[in-house]
């Protein structure tokens, strides 16, 4: 068990002309499950991989336990790994494939049975011990992995997107066993997703990056609801919350033919270099109200999810520009007396559910 | 090479059944097995009749004499006689000894190539170093040079090791291919994840630990066909050896050259002596061919 720091860790691939990851500054305590989330070429696969010795560190360096690793080989850093695509040993068999670092190690026959057969155990393994990884299905090759992993008895377990080659429902089951399997062992683990849902149901804290940088590092909660700046705010929530750029008029933001009130304080704040705002609220906060009231907004698709319905709409009036580039509002409602396509809807933000972005730096406005 | 990166058995039925539209246009491309009809079947009994033939006609050109031979119509049936020119053709040239020296001599040439091969195919194919793509091409670019033009020094060189009539003139100068490392290069290129060694790393293995423990398992199907091209040519050669050796201490075809080179060359004698030099070739292709099995890679990584 150890903490784990990133000290402004940058990596640079060869001839690239920005850092895959860039001066990246996390600390992770002792025993906590931190998820790296983000699109695509984020640089959270390169981080992972820097933390386990596969990718070298051009500047500031890595420690796990106190201790400085960055010019240590993957076997001295005292890790475990689980692979996207599991990376099993095809010519071993399970048993084998979970004891061949132990071997590597030195540890004995007996002691290297116990440990596969407690592994097995965990992972309900135990009928497969014999056979070959060829003669398993995705999810038994996906716990194989896994077992490789814990019969290492690491300080840290780094993961790699290991979710995402099983289909949909043995994804949500095989989640929730990782991260009880996390709480029971009390092992440090850092695990990339791409995924912000499992980003959000399985990590104590969620670390988000973007272009090699990290946005924000908080807890799944104050990341939903404090997002620290727009990125943040579209990538995490699902559908992603509203984001809206308009003029700043007196008392509020105009979006289309109304304007949404926005306090004074944060309007100032925000507009200062550009003059207009930015302004985010999530699909749940907002309600309907009567017409005269509230941004006016056409139906374009109605999405009936059974316990939900999402709204897919188009800002409405105002001027020529806003009628040839409507911004999209998505609005949920309840399943039942869904408004229909075409028809206009008149919405009001619920009370704090307005985040207020600065549209020249992007940053969140308190 | 029926095994390279095969898809996972639990992967194969994935595309079939939504396949049912275009299974007509793919005919043969896809998954299903198509029965083969008459004409596979001739076409197929026609090759293997022409690939059988020199074996068929060795057999029985090697128990008959030269007249026998060139009567019309020529014999169509082995006999007896086949162990007595057996008798005669290890009388008149040392075979029992040649086929001991081209075994050795193959046989570590085989050997040789194939595990210096599989070591620098590994490092063109998963390696990273510097000048690796020009080393590379200075590989395969030996390929081009005739062994003809080799021939004079090597021969001075061996002359000056005094190692000339002896097996190993025949077997340093050969324990490495070109081909052979270009051709494993490829194979683990195409067929060895590089997470499978990341994983090898990080479980705390040396490089040549991965080498031996993971690389050499998964590369096996190409090693046994590396191994029966070697040990086919190592065993043909003749060019090399007849320089290096002499008909006191020969390869099995520089003592079979030795049949032909009487007055009267006795076909059925050299045919016979040509049999005896041929089946343990036959044997070898009998072991390794059991080792190119399909899907050795299956179940490594979910693909």
């Amino acid at each position: 068990m150890a903490t784990v720091t990133f000290d402004h860790a940058t990596r640079v691939y060869p001839k690239a002309d920005r850092p895959a990851v860039d001066a990246l500054q996390l600390d992770i305590a002792d025993g906590e499950f931190l998820v790296l989330v983000g699109p695509s070429g984020c640089g959270k696969s390169t981080s992972l991989r820097m933390l386990a010795g596969l990718e070298e560190i051009d500047e500031g360096k890595i420690l796990i336990g106190g201790r400085d690793v960055s010019e240590a080989q993957p076997k001295e850093r005292d890790i475990a790994m689980v692979f996207q695509n599991y990376a099993l040993y095809p010519h071993m068999s399970v048993a084998e494939n979970m004891a061949f670092a132990l071997k590597l190690a030195g540890v004995g026959k007996e002691e290297r049975r116990r440990r596969v057969e407690d592994a097995a155990r965990i992972l309900d393994l135990g009928d497969y011990l014999d056979r070959r990884p060829k003669a398993l299905s995705g999810g038994q090759r996906q716990r194989v992995a896994m077992g490789r992993a814990i019969v290492r008895e690491p300080q840290v377990f780094l993961m790699d997107e290991p979710l995402s080659n099983l289909d949909a429902k043995l994804r949500v089951q095989t989640r929730t066993q990782i991260a009880s399997l996390q709480r029971r062992l009390g092992v440090t683990t850092v695990y990339v997703t791409h995924d912000q849902v499992e980003a959000m149901t399985m990590g104590d804290r969620v670390a988000v990056l973007k272009d090699g940088v990290l946005q924000q590092c908080d807890t799944p909660g104050t990341l939903y609801e404090r997002p620290a700046n727009a990125f943040v705010a579209g990538f995490i929530g699902s559908p992603a919350m509203n984001l809206v750029t308009g003029p700043v008029v007196d008392g509020g933001v105009r979006l289309g033919g109304a304007v949404l009130p926005v306090p004074r304080a944060q309007l100032a704040a925000a507009s200062a270099s550009s003059g207009t705002v930015t302004v985010g609220f999530r699909p749940e906060a907002v309600e309907l109200v009567g017409p005269g009231d509230g941004v006016p907004v056409t139906v374009g698709v109605v999405e009936q999810l059974g316990a939900d319905a999402y709204l897919y709409t188009k800002l409405a009036g105002g001027t020529t520009e806003d009628v040839l580039h409507p911004s999209d509002v998505v609005v949920r409602t309840g399943p039942r007396s869904t408004p229909t396509e075409g028809q206009t809807l008149h919405l009001r933000v619920r009370e704090g559910g307005l985040h207020v972005f600065d549209p020249a730096t992007q940053r969140r406005v308190d | 090479m029926a095994t390279l990166a095969l898809p996972g058995a639990d992967n194969a039925p994935l595309s079939t059944p939504s396949d049912d539209g275009s299974g007509r246009r793919r005919k043969g491309a896809g998954g299903k097995n198509t029965t083969a009809g008459p004409v596979t079947y001739v076409l197929l009994t026609l090759t293997a009749l022409v690939a059988v033939f020199p074996l068929y006609w060795t057999v029985v050109a090697g128990s008959h004499t030269n007249s026998e031979i060139a009567a019309t119509p020529p014999p169509f049936l082995p006999d007896a006689s086949l162990f007595t020119n057996f008798r005669l053709a290890l009388e008149q040239a040392p075979i029992g000894k040649a086929i001991l020296n081209s075994v050795l001599v193959s046989g570590a040439i085989t050997v040789g190539t194939v595990f210096f091969c599989t070591l620098a195919g590994f490092a063109f194919a998963k390696l990273q170093f510097r000048g690796k793509g020009l080393l590379l091409s200075l590989v395969i670019g030996t390929m081009m040079v005739p062994t003809q033009l080799a021939v004079i020094p090597l021969f001075m060189m061996i002359a000056e090791l005094q190692w000339v009539n002896q097996l190993q003139a025949v077997i340093l100068p050969t324990l490495v291919s070109a081909f052979g490392v270009f051709f494993m290069r490829q194979y683990l290129v195409q067929s060895l994840p590089d997470e499978l060694l990341e994983a090898g790393r990080v479980d705390g293995a040396s490089t040549f630990r991965i080498f031996w423990s993971i690389v050499v398992p998964v590369a096996r199907p190409a090693m046994a066909v590396l191994a029966m091209l070697t040990f086919l040519t190592a065993w043909n050669e003749f060019f090399w050896p007849i320089i290096a050796l002499t008909t006191a201490n020969p390869t099995v075809q520089v003592a079979l050259a030795g049949l032909g080179s009487g007055y009267v060359p006795q076909q059925g004698v050299i045919m016979a002596g040509t049999l005896l030099g041929t089946l343990p070739v036959l044997v070898v292709f009998t072991i390794l061919g059991k080792q190119i099995v399909g899907g050795i890679m299956q179940g490594a990584v979910k693909g």
